[in-house]
């Protein structure tokens, strides 16, 4: 019955999505009929509750200035600069400059929680500079959405937190044992641009000239400023000034005494960041508050809770009871983000999971993965939205583009399944 | 009301950035309250009041721009017949539903200023002050479907960059 109930939901969600109705207003028309459907409660008073509570967070508070930070960034020369720094370096490297999606979010994700905050401010600098040398825009995008997921695994992680909690293991242990995965999955998605750039010599622009090793340090000092805000921002966390979330504030800070001392920090420039970084929060923000509310709806009417149990009382073996969880958070990271489907299933997921003999550390990492893999699936994937107003594309396009990356992270889900020491080998030597 | 329009929405625009400055701010001073030893209350509480406020008030505007996405794969292909009555769909929709949040928004702030009910944190701000942004927001986004379904009807464009590419 409620296998039934969640696909008739999927099927209704996906026909208000293709009708053109605005994402957010979709999210939250999709919920209100469920709940007045299927449940007695108030609908719209739990609604603006609901929304109010979601958006009015302190915690959330990263991801708009991050997203101004990436606005600030894109308007001042330190976007060029970072390329200009680089370029001599990743030149041998087949795929030279797409390496910087790569890597740019590897390093984001290590100042920020969130997946969306990593690909919109990587994107911003990286996507308009890659088009401008002549990169094409598929292999540039998918990259970009495949990478921009590892803010969700490399720490400090917003999820693993609120796993930790739920599961009752050590967060710290959590994020050191994400670092191996994650960094496992930078280089599947770097040696995946060098297989592609070996196949199409064509599309990838020409080298510059070659310099000498002098010549390279010399132009690293373009990327002095970029390495000083990254330097700046983390600093702040780890020396203990500033929170998770205060960081990025530093970080906004940071951006615009940077854009002031290379003399690009104008009026026009402040208001235009400014502005921009609104509408681009005002359009994920309203997404959220609807994905928050389809959250209430689906926890009154019990649907993940329901789910997991129905998965709990098949008594899989291991290996099949991993590759139905796979397919069961894709599913469901369709209505909800990754830190819903955390709360709302874990409770029942978990004696299941030990029951079959995982360890819990394990299977953090595992949902984390999962998580990701679920933000470039369509039709509810925060990366393709966040990609889509960055682009101007369709989201079947996007998650074309995307389609190469998410198969990569299975084969990293599967890697760690079969070698659980990937994750596991450094939590337990430290 | 076209242009009277559009000089609300910008109006509420200045308000959001105002908003998110103020958020900025209120997250620095909290920093800054801490290394320095002052005793501010509710700084955090103050700043997701602020980030809200950013943005619903950035409502309107958004859509005008025509950033807030959707997906439009089935209104470009289909033939002219279809696509107007998809398009006639989507505003009517979304009207609706933006008339729904205010009415319940509206409730909201009346149910929290009559039961007197004031932030759980340090601040003890009264709940209604900072939902009204909530309210006024999600109002000027009825304000602009209205107005766009208005639009539509006397074949008048009405979003002033049609889903164009942000980053060329």
């Amino acid at each position: 019955m409620e296998v039934i109930l969640a696909f008739g939901l999927i099927i209704a969600l996906l026909i208000v999505l293709g009708s053109g109705l605005w994402i957010g207003l979709s999210l939250l028309g999709v919920a209100l009929f469920a709940m007045q459907l299927f449940t007695s409660r108030p609908v719209g008073d739990s609604m603006m509750l609901t929304i109010w509570g979601s958006t009015s967070s302190w915690t959330l508070t990263a991801l708009p200035l991050f997203l101004w930070m990436g606005e600030i960034l894109f308007r001042s020369r330190l976007s060029s600069d970072m390329f200009k720094g680089l370029a001599p370096w990743l030149n041998r490297l087949p795929g030279r400059l797409l390496h910087t999606n790569v890597i740019g979010c590897t390093i984001f994700a290590a100042v920020s929680g969130s997946s969306a905050a990593t690909c919109a401010t990587i994107g911003k600098i990286t996507l308009p500079e890659l088009k401008r040398r002549g990169y094409p825009d598929d292999i540039a995008i998918g990259t970009l959405a495949g990478a921009g997921t590892l803010g969700l695994l490399i720490p400090p992680s917003i999820i693993m937190i609120v796993y930790g909690v739920a599961a009752n293991v050590s967060i710290a242990k959590l994020f050191i044992a994400g670092v191996i995965p994650g960094l496992m999955l930078a280089t599947l998605f770097m040696g995946y641009i060098i297989v592609w750039a070996l196949f199409n010599k064509d599309k990838v622009p020409p080298p510059e000239a070659g310099t000498t090793f002098a010549q390279k340090i010399y132009e690293s000092r373009h990327l002095i400023p970029v390495v000083s805000l990254i330097a700046l921002v983390l600093g702040s966390i780890y020396s203990g000034l500033a929170t998770a979330t205060e960081a990025a504030a530093f970080g906004v800070a940071g951006s615009l005494a940077l854009a002031a001392i290379e003399r690009s920090l104008t009026w026009t420039l402040f208001k235009e960041g400014l502005v921009a970084a609104c509408r681009v929060y005002c359009m994920i923000g309203l997404i959220l508050a609807g994905a928050a509310f389809l959250t209430l709806s689906m926890g009154f009417m019990g649907l993940p809770r329901h789910l997991a149990e129905f998965i709990g009382s098949l008594n899989l073996s291991p290996f099949v009871l991993i590759l139905m969880l796979t397919g069961f958070f894709i599913v469901l990271g369709c209505f909800l983000d990754g830190i819903s489907m955390v709360v709302l299933t874990m409770a029942v997921l978990l004696p299941t999971v030990q029951k079959a003999g995982f360890d819990l550390i394990w299977f953090g990492i595992f949902i984390v993965l999962v998580v990701e893999m679920a933000q470039i699936t369509p039709p509810v994937g925060f990366n393709l939205f966040v990609l889509q107003n960055l682009t101007g594309r369709e989201i079947t396009y996007l998650a074309r583009t995307a389609m190469p990356l998410f198969f990569l992270m299975l084969v990293a889900v599967l890697a760690t399944y079969f070698v659980q020491d990937i994750v596991l080998w450094l939590p337990n030597h430290m | 009301m076209g242009t009277f329009a559009s000089k609300i929405y910008r109006g509420m625009m200045l308000l959001a950035c105002i908003s998110m400055l103020a958020a900025f701010a209120a997250i620095m001073l909290g920093v800054v309250a801490r290394e320095a030893n002052w005793d501010i209350q509710g700084l955090d509480a103050y700043a997701g009041y602020s980030i809200a406020a950013a943005l619903f008030l950035a409502l309107p505007e958004t859509f005008h721009h025509g950033d807030h996405i959707r997906v439009s794969l089935l209104l470009q292909r289909l033939p002219d017949r279809f696509r107007v009555a998809l398009e006639y769909w989507s505003l009517l929709a979304g009207l609706s539903l933006a008339v729904f949040m205010t009415w319940y928004g509206a409730r909201l702030v009346w149910v929290s200023y009559v039961t007197h009910d004031v932030s759980p944190s340090a601040d003890a701000t009264p709940l209604w002050i900072p939902q009204i942004t909530m309210l006024i927001g999600c109002a000027g986004f009825a304000l602009a479907f209205a107005d766009a379904l208005i639009c539509r009807l006397r074949g008048q464009a009405f979003f002033a960059e049609n889903s164009a590419s942000n980053f060329e």
